[in-house]
């Protein structure tokens, strides 16, 4: 998974349109998947650093829980219904959003797209 | 290349709740009069393709209106130290005003999203003034389980928040051009109108009592859900059709909550299936 969230990374930094969305997003983003803690810090629309948990130590604005299975079900080039977005994952109980909503609504958009970036992983991934 | 689409769009005046509103309508194609409602923070423009298209036009007269802070109808005189906040007797009134400005007889009505809850409620409260009702992602009520207060506030802007927070809705089957069109009407939006229309969407539980007072033997009632809608999704539908005496349901499997603006491919055999259970001109001259 952290090699997976670091290629979204890297990614991120080839999508202009992105890095312009994301020019005033400087936070840090806790993932949870399943068991295991990511702790992703942007920086002005771009990833900074991503570590590994679990951490008591590190600060993050909101959270986006989910688990492992339902990451790849997201991350599949046509989602399920539900799948679909990370407020589907919500939605059938399959994800949580916690810490300062507001400031993931904001930047909906952009934090949505980046998620998204891993279904061009995935994609890329099948097709090699 | 170029090309003149057959859609036409003019304006009308009336009074609604005592105040004159300039209300913006399209129209094309001629026959059964079909009068089209947009959802929440957005406009006619979501009824652009089945307007344009000559197989439902051919017998149908497609018509679709801006509501009173939407698209290319102006908010009413004061609007600029108003709270607009939408309700159920303010919609009716305005759909009732429409159709009595164009003078329409008992057209069908096609509403989408908080256009098909506002259809249900007119399907029990005024069933007489219409032929037949097609509510697409509607239901009987969901709370909202966000702040509608975000789609308003100084420090954000509400119709780009909006837009992100409503692609949750769209189908990953729909082609991206019209996904971005889809959004790109919400992101448009006049400050504080989505947050209105959702306050009347998310808060307003009044129809689930009127339900059963619908008579689809005079006026068929038809609903249609996309599988992708997580606003409405198909349960949602479902408990609202089984409410309906005789409504029938049909879900689309690959389409969202604005299926004739997301997918309109993908939308145009189930709205050519609802026109087909519709009463036709001449059997409304029957009647």
């Amino acid at each position: 998974m952290l090699e997976k969230l670091q290629a979204m990374g890297a990614a991120l930094e080839g999508q202009a349109h992105l890095l312009r969305l994301g020019r005033l997003f400087s936070e840090t983003v806790l993932l949870r998947v399943g068991e295991d803690e990511y702790y992703l810090t942007f920086e002005k629309g771009r990833i900074a650093q991503i570590v590994q948990g679990p951490s008591r130590k590190t600060p993050w604005r909101f959270a986006l829980s989910t688990d492992a299975e339902a990451l790849e079900r997201f991350w599949q080039p046509r989602p399920e219904p539900g799948f679909h977005d990370i407020f589907g994952l919500v939605k059938i109980g399959r994800g949580r959003v916690d810490g300062d909503i507001l400031a993931l609504v904001k930047n909906l958009r952009f934090f949505k797209e980046f998620m998204a970036l891993g279904r061009q992983q995935q994609n890329e991934g099948a097709a090699a | 290349m170029s090309a003149i689409e057959p859609i036409t769009g003019r304006y009308l005046t009336a009074t609604i709740a005592g105040r004159a509103q300039r209300i913006y309508f399209e129209e094309a194609g001629q026959g059964r009069p079909i009068l089209c409602l947009h959802t929440a923070g957005a406009d006619t423009r979501q009824w652009r393709h089945l307007m344009n298209d000559a197989q439902v036009t051919g017998s149908n007269r497609l018509i679709a209106f801006d509501m009173p802070w939407h698209g290319k109808s102006l908010p009413p005189e004061g609007f600029q130290t108003e709270e607009y906040m939408l309700t159920t007797e303010a919609y009716i009134e305005t759909v009732l005003a429409v159709v009595e400005a164009l003078g329409l007889e008992r057209p069908v009505l096609a509403g989408c999203s908080m256009g098909g809850r506002i259809a249900l409620q007119l399907a029990a409260l005024h069933g007489d003034k219409f032929s037949g009702f097609i509510a697409i992602e509607a239901s009987d009520f969901q709370p909202a389980w966000y702040d509608i207060d975000w789609f308003h506030r100084p420090d954000a802007h509400g119709g780009e928040m909006g837009a992100a927070l409503v692609s949750a809705n769209i189908s990953p089957y729909a082609p991206e051009a019209e996904r971005w069109n889809t959004l790109w009407m919400f992101q448009q939006s006049g400050p504080g109108v989505f947050r209105g229309d959702l306050s009347f969407y998310t808060r307003d539980d009044s129809l689930i009592a009127r339900l059963g007072q619908i008579d689809t033997g005079r006026t068929p009632v038809h609903i249609i859900v996309g599988a992708y809608d997580l606003t409405c999704t198909p349960e949602d539908a479902k408990r609202t059709a089984d409410a309906i005496p005789g409504a029938t349901l049909a879900v689309m499997d690959e389409l969202g909550h604005f299926p004739m603006s997301e997918h309109p491919h993908g939308f145009r055999p189930f709205f050519i299936e609802a026109l087909e259970k519709m009463p036709t001109a001449m059997a409304e001259a029957q009647a």
